[in-house]
């Protein structure tokens, strides 16, 4: 458990101090990447709690929603229309939903807790 | 187990991935948020303030344009005037020294003087008129004179004109209308030296005045100073 956590902050650590340097026409592909991984991450999560977790498909995702939002982005600069904002849109929308259903998971594992408490 | 242990290690691995990520942009945003830590408020005063500038910039370059104009202008003038003044100085000169050939302006300078009497001498009052200073004398001199080169000449003080006449009138010589008794001062402006020796030429007319009884006196001045013609125009 403690395992992907560690590599979580490693990673973080390594982005800090490694001192990249993106062009600024760039940094908007950075950022739809980085909610795409942290939308793939969190369905991943919402997943694992409802027991539907696959691990191709959390793999696949992962790197395909990636890949998926820089084209988008890349595609609407190009065409001079805003595409990256329906992958922030889409990706948005899902990453609240997501956290919200498990909110609701873990809402009622804690009722779930508290009546057997209760029971026994 | 080992199945487990190998999706721990993707997840892992994934979870790398996203904080390298999340790290690289996290200190990319800092970056960023020194550049960029104006707000909307200041960007609007600077645009503000950029605009104004831009206006008066632009003001600055226009009304430049009109001074540059405007000086090109005033010189344009200017050289006009100076030529137009040039042009009426060498005009007024021109009409000044018109003037004074015409005589109808005061003139002064050195010249001659050439009295010319009757004789003191008479011996009988039937050759009188032998004796006395006739009109053709005054005008030999007259013409003498111009011939030399006088610039302005007088009898008696009265200034001689291009239209000037000379008539005997009895005892007295009419001048332009003007009666004139002997002595007859003929005045003359011009070279002194030339105007003494044109008279005095031997043979000339000194000599044959002296050869008619007149008594002649010719003498060089240094300022003589001789009036406008006043007398009306025949």
């Amino acid at each position: 458990m403690w395992l992907p956590l560690f590599g979580l902050l490693l990673g973080f650590a390594i982005g800090v101090l490694a001192g990249w340097e993106v062009p600024d026409e760039y940094s908007n592909y950075l950022s739809i990447a980085i909610l795409a991984a942290f939308d793939t991450l969190i369905g991943g999560w919402r997943a694992h709690l409802q027991r539907t977790y696959d691990e191709t498909v959390f793999i696949t995702g992962f790197f395909f929603n990636i890949v998926l939002a820089a084209t988008l982005t890349f595609l609407g600069v190009h065409l001079g229309v805003d595409l990256y904002l329906a992958a922030v849109f889409a990706f948005g929308v899902r990453l609240f939903q997501n956290i919200a259903i498990i909110r609701r998971l873990w809402l009622a594992e804690w009722a779930k807790r508290r009546q057997n408490r209760e029971k026994s | 187990m080992k199945r487990q242990a190998r999706s721990r290690l993707l997840l892992t691995l994934i979870c790398l991935i996203f904080g390298a990520m999340l790290g690289f942009s996290y200190q990319h945003a800092k970056n960023e948020a020194s550049r960029r830590e104006w707000s909307d408020s200041e960007w609007k005063k600077e645009y503000e303030y950029r605009s104004a500038l831009l206006a008066l910039q632009k003001e600055n370059r226009s009304l430049k344009q009109q001074l540059v104009k405007k000086q090109e202008e005033l010189a344009a003038w200017e050289k006009k005037l100076a030529e137009e003044q040039a042009n009426e100085a060498g005009l007024a000169k021109e009409a000044e020294q018109l003037r004074m050939h015409v005589g109808k302006a005061r003139v002064k300078g050195k010249g001659v003087a050439v009295t010319l009497s009757d004789s003191s001498y008479i011996p009988s009052e039937a050759s009188a008129t032998d004796y006395i200073v006739h009109e053709q004398h005054v005008w030999k001199v007259v013409h003498e004179l111009l011939i030399s080169g006088a610039e302005a000449v007088a009898i008696n003080g009265q200034r001689i004109s291009h239209r000037s006449y000379i008539v005997c009138n009895g005892p007295v010589i009419e001048v332009d209308g003007t009666q004139h008794a002997a002595p007859f001062v003929i005045s003359a402006i011009g070279n002194p030296d030339v105007l003494m020796s044109a008279l005095e030429l031997p043979g000339g007319i000194v000599d044959e005045l002296v050869e008619d009884h007149i008594d002649v006196k010719v003498e060089k001045q240094g300022a003589i100073v001789l009036d406008p013609v006043f007398a009306p125009q025949p």
